[in-house]
């Protein structure tokens, strides 16, 4: 049923606009060496949402990114350190070498000779072509597609070359190329119009060329993945990886506590207490890029060419935002899980800056500031200006309880300073689609940010405004538009900070939005587990080499050993 | 039993020992056991469980109460009509009765709310009120029926008694005991109904405490935040059980044909 | 016999014909329409949405759909869910059996412990037994479903963790189970779903079978059976009993809305893969095939499992073959 996971990994769609990162973070047990013997052993992750495509062009949520991740590979990896200019740090995949052209606006990929798709077939140049129409085709929808714009084209030079066209030679257009787009098979794909892809039986089968390949897709119940033990860049440690679908949050904790499956990745606070005595189980942080904010919608829901009659004056934002004690409510959502937000930023990013000045908490203040945008008391405590109630509401989706639990304390946070603020909870769909048509007052939203700062341009920029950006609150102000334009075209990253600050700073100020919590990533894991590098934009990025030594091994793990069903 | 329920809603402002949605101390007073100063504990959002289930009575309440008169008194015009009127309205009406019988009202009511947004306690009421008449109609025809033919009818009827005059003075009179009975047993039902929504998210709106999203909000807590699943639940469950009470009563009092009483319980969803 | 079977069956179809109707229009008249839902995103250009509409005949007027819609049903096509991403009758070809097994195991043991307590309770009426088992009845009959559920799954599930909380099958390792142990796994699964299914229904029959035993017990020929020496329990079980079993297939017939509100809840508090769960599902995610076909199955569930309670009726009951 619909509900109660803490982020279901649907609402997690908004997000993966753009989802990138930055520090690469070591788990507790580095890496020691492994001998033949680690080799065999399964996994189960268990997660309180199914996958719902196995498209990487359609992915939307952190399920569908974290299987798709492991049954396909790209033209080459992000490094550890999530380097995004140039192409310093990105490992080889599918590419094993690639050539600039001298004007950096083409580069020429040797795809590995060795590699092939799960079914036996060679990758050809011919794919990765395919695989860029693909995600640029306006009937597939696909979310990335804003992301790839800056390429141009693909051409096959040979079946192994594949050459890559950039509209303009920037600093992340490698990383837009290789990172975004991941490599789909044509021969499987290819023949079904894109239009009918989002439906078709093919699109399920989860063809790729990674290291795990798609045993079994049981809907609502479990993911099965397979070592693909021919594969061109070995083997998986693992013989299996299955993602056991729980119903909700409490099915998810259960079966991890009750030692049907190593792994949860959605720990929350109440839960911790239970590792101090537990000698299978341990707790593991992770870093992701993601951060939670109330948008405000500038703009009139009735009447977009009208300022919103409460959010667009600043100072009723600034107000509202002062009228949020942010520290406990930090503490009563997370308990000593949480993580303050300073800005439109993860604390984890490059350019992330936690020492500039914020809006204290200040209700008094708020209450002053309040009278003098002319919101008087009136006489059922509610100000009105103008004979308008000073009456909002806050849209959110119903899945996530994090952003529930907030929305309620923001309520009687704002009743306070006397505002009416009804909740307005949906269904995913439909509150992506009040955003989506700037149909509400305010939200509560969650972004992954990308770790360049061109995804603030799509999220805070005029530009973003536009129909290819995510500029909801259609939030403007040209000092922030220019700032975060030099920062996106300067190739130093010192100067990408100074520029990138001085937009946050102002945005502090404007108030768009009130920063609330960067969601904790926790996750239990059991003991037997060893994990090698959790990167922050997906701890699953190397799962291909994480293992579980001989000697602890239990009756789940073989399974392995029987042929696949 | 159940005038002690309508005591608790009446006097919930002077019962409550704080205001049902005031959040006391969000950082340091969320989730709190049942303890001496919190008797049904405290909320994820530090706010009062007692308080809030006592506020909650009065809504629970005032919903159920309301949704049953509406239907229990269109349900009886409907069902003193059809029986006494007859021939094609009368087929009409209830073969519009079967059809609603053969639906979980649940089901259309989900389908009706879930779809059409998120409606105020004004409007949950009269839909509530909507899918509830059938039950009350059915007996009241079945009375009007017995009754049309009935000696003392025909010679009213003979005497140039007008219809209406007749439904009113004889008709109604006679189908006020099974009409009363049905109304009381389906106080329970409508309750428990609006608990279900409320649970389901799709009934009375948050903050406004009704029993059933007490629950909601404890939902993804059950595991250890108990309190709020199982105190709105005992009230539910008193108060249903009180209402079933008094209509059991009331049955044995005005009825005493057993039998043909016997399928007042089916449960009318 | 003929005929009534004729007029019932028509009954039943008019019957689900109005639901289906309904649930149809108010879906097409709802706000947003599944295109728009599912392809918010504001990077998609309308041009993609519409051809999306076109692609599924959204862009027809609501009767045209209706007409269209009638008449593949009338087929076995019952459309495309948007949000399984499967044809509606593949979602419900897994759920309807789920719904069957819940449903039917929930019945039977409703009705066994409902007759049992309802002859327990009217050996002797107004005794201390009758009453008190009345009062539990009552009780039970009064406990919100999904309450019910909750406590019966916190109990059973999470603090004693006896039973799985919810699902049909282990998610890990049924696969490789053998045989012997994959039925166990199953039962194992059906246990907290069906027990709580059966506890919410079986009061209402215990109540209705106590009432429909007091009704026949004073009649003549039971007394006669009693005073040619045979015990209370042979009198009832040769004659009594059969007599009051009429009224308890009727109310089989009746029961079936209300059964399957609690199979909606205990399908959602247990996540089991049935057709209360699917639609509940389908309502949320705004799949309006699914939900429109879901409610007409649903009505053809309650209305075929209503008509056969009444044709049995007819076939056991003479007096009823007149209609």
């Amino acid at each position: 049923m619909f509900r109660f996971s803490p982020m279901s990994p649907r609402l997690a769609a908004s997000f993966l606009l753009a989802t990138l990162a930055i520090a690469g973070c070591k788990g507790l047990d580095d890496a020691k060496t492994t001998g033949p013997a680690d080799i065999g052993g399964t996994l189960v992750i268990t997660t309180a949402a199914d996958a719902g495509t196995l498209l990487p062009p359609l992915i939307a949520s952190i399920t569908d990114r974290q299987v798709t991740d492991l049954l396909y590979d790209r033209l080459a990896d992000i490094g550890d350190n999530l380097n995004t200019i140039g192409d310093k740090g990105f490992k080889p995949q599918l590419a094993e070498k690639w050539e600039w052209a001298p004007d950096s606006l083409s580069i020429a990929f040797h795809l590995n000779p060795k590699a092939r798709w799960h079914d036996g077939q060679p990758v050809r140049a011919s794919d990765v072509r395919f695989s860029v129409r693909l995600i640029k085709d306006p009937a597939m929808a696909s979310n990335a597609a804003p992301l790839v714009a800056n390429v141009d084209s693909v051409s096959v030079r040979d079946s192994l070359t594949a050459v890559a066209f950039f509209k303009r030679h920037t600093p992340e257009e490698f990383y837009d190329l290789v990172y975004q787009v991941v490599i789909v098979p044509e021969h499987i794909l290819g023949n079904t119009p894109a239009a009918k892809l989002r439906d078709s039986e093919v699109g399920r089968r989860g063809i790729g060329s990674g290291r795990f390949r798609l045993a079994k897709w049981e809907p609502g119940a479990r993911i099965e993945l397979v070592s693909d033990t021919a594969n061109y860049r070995g083997r998986a440690k693992l013989d299996r990886v299955i993602y056991s679908i729980a119903p909700d949050f409490n099915g998810a904790v259960t079966r991890f506590f009750s030692g049907d499956a190593d792994l949860f990745e959605n720990m929350r606070p109440e839960q911790i207490a239970r590792f101090a005595t537990d000698t299978a189980r341990r707790l593991l942080r992770y870093p992701t890029l993601q951060y939670t904010f109330l948008d405000m919608n500038l703009r009139d829901p009735k009447a977009p060419s009208q300022p919103h009659p409460v959010f667009g004056d600043r100072t009723v934002r600034r107000a509202l935002t002062m009228a949020t004690d942010r520290r406990a409510m930090l503490k009563n959502a997370f308990d000593s899980l949480g993580q303050r937000l300073y800005g439109p930023f993860p604390h984890a990013m490059p350019v992330a800056d936690t020492t500039l000045a914020q809006l204290p908490y200040d209700t008094a203040h708020a209450k002053a500031l309040l009278d003098s945008a002319g919101w008087l008391p009136g006489s059922d405590g509610v100000r009105v200006k103008n004979g308008r109630r000073l009456a909002f509401s806050i849209s959110l989706p119903s899945s996530s309880a994090a952003r529930k639990q907030y929305a309620t304390l923001l309520q009687d946070a704002f009743r306070r300073v006397g505002a009416a603020v009804t909740l307005d909870l949906s269904d995913f769909a439909t509150y992506s689609s009040r955003q989506a048509t700037h149909t509400f007052d305010t939200e509560i939203d969650n972004f992954a940010t990308d770790p360049g700062v061109s995804g603030f341009k799509q999220n805070w920029s005029t530009a973003g405004m536009g129909k290819d950006g995510a500029n909801y609150g259609s939030y403007s102000n040209p000092v922030v538009d220019a700032m975060l334009d030099s920062a996106i075209a300067a190739f130093d990253p010192a100067r990408t900070r100074a520029y990138a600050r001085h937009a946050f700073e102002t945005m502090i100020e404007d108030a768009p939005a009130i920063w609330l919590y960067e969601p904790p990533t926790v996750m239990g894991l059991s003991k037997r587990v060893h994990t090698t590098t959790l990167r922050a934009d997906g701890y699953w990025s190397d799962l291909a080499d994480w293992w579980i030594p001989a000697s602890e091994r239990n009756a789940r793990d073989r399974i392995g050993l029987r042929p696949t069903p | 039993m159940l005038g002690a329920v309508v005591l608790v809603a009446l006097f919930a402002p002077l019962l409550a020992p704080y205001d049902p949605n005031l959040q006391l101390d969000i950082a340091h007073l969320q989730s709190q056991s049942p303890s001496f100063a919190h008797p049904f504990g405290t909320d994820t959002f530090s706010r009062d469980v007692l308080s809030r289930v006592i506020f909650g009575t009065r809504v629970s309440l005032t919903v159920a109460l309301v949704a049953v008169s509406i239907s229990a008194t269109f349900g009886t015009l409907v069902g003193a009509t059809a029986g006494y009127v007859g021939g094609a309205i009368d087929a009409v009406l209830m073969r519009f009765v079967d059809a609603a019988f053969s639906v979980p009202a649940l089901l259309l009511l989900i389908v009706v709310i879930a779809l059409w947004g998120q409606i105020s306690v004004v409007t949950l009421t009269l839909l509530l009120a909507a899918v509830g008449w059938f039950t009350v109609s059915r007996l009241v025809r079945a009375e009007a029926l017995a009754v049309r033919d009935a000696d003392f009818v025909v010679a009213a009827r003979a005497l140039g008694a007008s219809g209406w005059r007749i439904l009113v003075r004889h008709v109604l009179p006679n189908a006020m005991g099974p009409a009363i009975v049905s109304a009381t047993l389906s106080i329970g039902n409508v309750i428990l109904l609006e608990a279900g929504l409320s649970y389901l998210g799709i009934g009375v709106r948050p903050p406004t405490p009704s029993w059933g999203n007490i629950i909601e909000e404890g939902a993804t807590r059950v595991s250890d935040v108990w309190w709020l699943t199982l105190f709105p639940g005992l009230a539910i469950l008193v108060t249903v059980f009180a209402t079933n009470a008094l209509g059991d009563a009331l049955r044995d009092a005005l009825d005493p044909r057993q039998l043909l009483s016997a399928h007042d319980d089916v449960p009318i969803t | 016999m003929r005929r009534y079977l004729a007029a019932r069956l028509l009954q039943s179809l008019g019957v689900v014909a109005l639901v289906t109707t309904f649930a149809f229009v108010m879906l097409h008249l709802a706000p947003g329409d599944p295109i728009a839902v599912s392809l918010a995103r504001p990077n998609i250009p309308e041009s993609v949405r519409q051809q999306w509409r076109e692609a599924y005949g959204l862009d027809k007027p609501v009767g045209e759909q209706y007409v269209r819609w009638i008449a593949n049903a009338a087929r076995g096509d019952l459309g495309y869910s948007f949000s399984y991403r499967r044809p509606v009758r593949d979602v419900f070809a897994d759920a309807v059996p789920n719904t069957l097994v819940l449903s039917g195991l929930g019945l039977l043991l409703s009705f066994a412990i409902g007759i049992g307590v309802g002859l327990a309770q009217a050996e002797r009426p107004g005794s201390r037994r009758d009453r008190w088992l009345g009062r539990v009845l009552l009780v039970l009959y009064s406990v919100p479903d999904f309450w019910l559920a909750l406590v019966i799954l916190i109990l059973f599930a999470y603090r004693l963790p006896l039973f799985p909380p919810g699902g049909m099958t282990d998610p890990v390792m049924y696969e490789y189970l053998s045989p012997g142990a994959k039925l166990l796994d199953r039962l194992r699964h059906l246990v907290l779903p069906v027990v709580t299914l059966a506890l919410l229904t079986a009061a209402g029959v215990a109540r209705f079978q106590r009432g429909a035993l007091l009704a026949v017990l004073p009649s003549d020929w039971m007394r006669t059976a009693l005073a040619k020496g045979l015990s209370w329990r042979a009198a009832v079980g040769r004659h009594a009993f059969r007599n009051a079993l009429l009224p308890t297939i009727t109310l089989v017939g009746l029961s079936v809305p209300a059964f399957a509100t609690g199979a909606i809840f205990v399908e959602k508090v247990f996540s089991w893969p049935g057709m209360g769960l699917v639609v509940v599902n389908a309502i949320a995610a705004r799949d309006y095939p699914l939900v429109t076909a879901g409610v007409m199955v649903m009505s053809v569930l309650v209305a075929a499992c209503a008509l056969l309670a009444d044709l049995a009726v007819a076939v056991a009951d003479p007096r009823v073959r007149l209609g």
